[in-house]
């Protein structure tokens, strides 16, 4: 770091200031998907992501699109947490242009090699657990209709964002290639199973307030006293019936590797079927 | 109606996944497209917040775990968020109908979200293209404008007209429907959240032990009364001494990383 910026001082090379970092940074988070297609996914959003950095490092056209022309190879990951790689490759892109050892094919390299672990993490983490956490907090706050729940979810999940997305960016430029080990270190790994613990437990919870079975079934015993099984389980265990739906969703799914829409129609089919006999 | 229709349609856009303008995927697909935040939206434009936000939340409820992006899509998240919602706000019936509306959209607008996929590959080969002839503008235009204006068209036209036909009409489908089948999509509209939450704990749980947190919530909720708030603050504990007290693996580190290398062998 400390030569980078003695070099630029020494011999007038070009350093990039914190303006042109965050217009990168901006420029990734906004574009990153703005193009999928099956094909290429994030490429051409990650060399927009690029695009301030590579106008003032190669004002030379030609180097400019040789340089384009490698951020825009095929790329895949999860953009939020990916912020830390495009910042990444912004500072080895920097030391590139002002002649440091760096050749394109390494830059290349570190970025493939790294989208597919930063994307597994990345997944896992924010839709997998930070948006069911804080969706579950605004959907009770939301309870009967009050503005508080999406208000709540809407400044908690984009402050945590913006703000961990712009210093994951930075801390990939400073720090380069090593700062994924921040990501994957024992620490890490230790904080994301306690986070998952979390991600379960909140679920038991969303189970019980938002799935809703009732059977209408009742009978009359030979002493003609009418019984109604849902308030006999009601005494039991209430909410037994959803629970069972949710537990063998979650084994046909999980153990069956039945797919999320053939999950639903089964769920159709049983509701037609229960409804049809009068079970629920 | 017409005016409505307008805004609910650009709000579809502005959520939709590959939309940029705020900040990407954060503030659009993360955030304006979350069945919780879209009610409330639908709910302002339609003069019925609170109904907006019931509808929402049932809606999410289903869709608590969905991860998409770059992946197959068992769902259009942003059709069920805006259209569908909408839809169910104006049905007037209860919010489990709305929820069963909302879940077949959903699987029909795949369809328009696969189409996208593919007719971008046509802007990035002239975003190629643009980078063989040096202009800078050419990558700009072909990644960020003109995909998104093919985008626009695609997530504005169909919530357009479902809002501004669906308004005039669903009240009256709706009431012309057997009970039995408005029976059926209220028990499939609670029962329907179990999917979402399935997928959840398909990524999450490892093994089969780590239920007994998902047991335990559960009991939290029915038994001991906890609401969702008071649910997270145990839930926090919880999570807090297994990070203190999970004790740390020496050896592990060397065993895991010789299973890394065998599999690499294997492949």
């Amino acid at each position: 770091m400390t030569n980078v910026t003695q070099n630029s001082s020494e011999n007038s090379q070009i350093a990039l200031d914190k303006k042109d970092l965050t217009k990168c940074w901006r420029a990734w988070m906004m574009y990153n998907l703005s193009s999928m297609s099956f094909e290429r996914l994030e490429s051409f959003g990650f060399c927009l992501g690029m695009m301030p950095a590579l106008k003032k490092l190669y004002p030379n056209k030609e180097k400019r699109q040789e340089a384009m022309k490698r951020h825009a190879s095929f790329y895949n990951t999860e953009p939020q947490l990916g912020a830390i790689i495009s910042g990444m490759a912004v500072g080895l892109e920097e030391k590139k242009a002002n002649g440091e050892p760096v050749d394109g094919e390494t830059i290349n390299t570190l970025k493939v090699g790294l989208m597919g672990p930063v994307a597994g993490i990345g997944d896992s983490m924010i839709p997998g657990m930070l948006i069911p956490i804080l969706l579950s907090i605004g959907m009770a706050l939301a309870a009967g209709g009050n503005i508080l729940g999406p208000l709540f979810y809407i400044i908690s999940f984009n402050a945590i964002v913006i703000l961990g997305s712009y210093a994951l960016f930075m801390k990939g430029y400073k720090m380069g290639a090593g700062s994924v080990e921040v990501l994957v270190s024992h620490k890490s790994t230790k904080i994301r199973e306690a986070l998952s613990l979390l991600g379960v437990f909140v679920m038991g919870g969303v189970a019980a307030s938002y799935v809703n079975l009732n059977t209408g079934l009742e009978y009359v015993t030979s002493d003609g006293v009418n019984i109604h099984v849902q308030a006999m389980i009601d005494g039991i265990f209430p909410k037994l019936l959803p629970l069972l739906v949710v537990l063998g969703t979650w084994y046909a799914m999980a153990k069956k590797n039945l797919s999320p829409v053939k999950a639903m129609l089964s769920l159709v089919a049983l509701s037609a079927l229960g409804v049809a006999v009068g079970l629920f | 109606m017409f005016f409505e229709a307008v805004l609910i349609g650009i709000l579809c856009y502005l959520g939709a996944l590959s939309t940029p303008w705020l900040l990407g995927l954060t503030g659009g697909w993360y955030t304006l497209t979350r069945p919780l935040v879209s009610g409330m939206l639908v709910g302002l434009v339609l003069g019925d917040l609170q109904t907006g936000i019931m509808v929402g939340v049932a809606v999410q409820a289903v869709y608590i775990a969905m991860v998409t992006p770059g992946g197959a899509m068992p769902a259009d998240l942003n059709f069920v968020a805006f259209p569908a919602v909408a839809l169910g706000v104006m049905s007037g019936q209860g919010v489990e109908v709305a929820v069963a509306i909302a879940a077949t959209i959903g699987i029909a607008g795949t369809i328009i979200f696969n189409f996208m996929m593919v007719l971008n590959s046509y802007w990035n080969h002239r975003a190629d293209l643009a980078i063989e002839d040096g202009d800078d503008k050419g990558v700009y235009m072909n990644t960020a404008i003109y995909p998104q204006v093919t985008n626009f068209l695609m997530r504005f036209i169909p919530t357009f007209i479902a809002v501004y036909f669906g308004n005039q009409y669903i009240e009256g489908f709706m009431a012309s429907l057997p009970d039995l089948v408005i029976n059926t999509m209220t028990v499939l509209g609670g029962i329907l959240p179990a999917v979402g939450i399935a997928i959840l704990l398909k990524q999450i749980i490892k093994e089969s032990t780590m239920l007994i947190y998902f047991l335990v919530g559960f009991v939290g909720i029915v038994f001991l009364k906890l609401n969702m708030v008071g649910l997270v603050m145990v839930g926090a504990l919880l999570a807090l001494l297994h990070y203190n007290y999970k004790p740390d693996p020496q050896p592990a580190p060397a065993a895991s990383a010789q299973v890394m290398d065998d599999d690499e062998d294997e492949f």
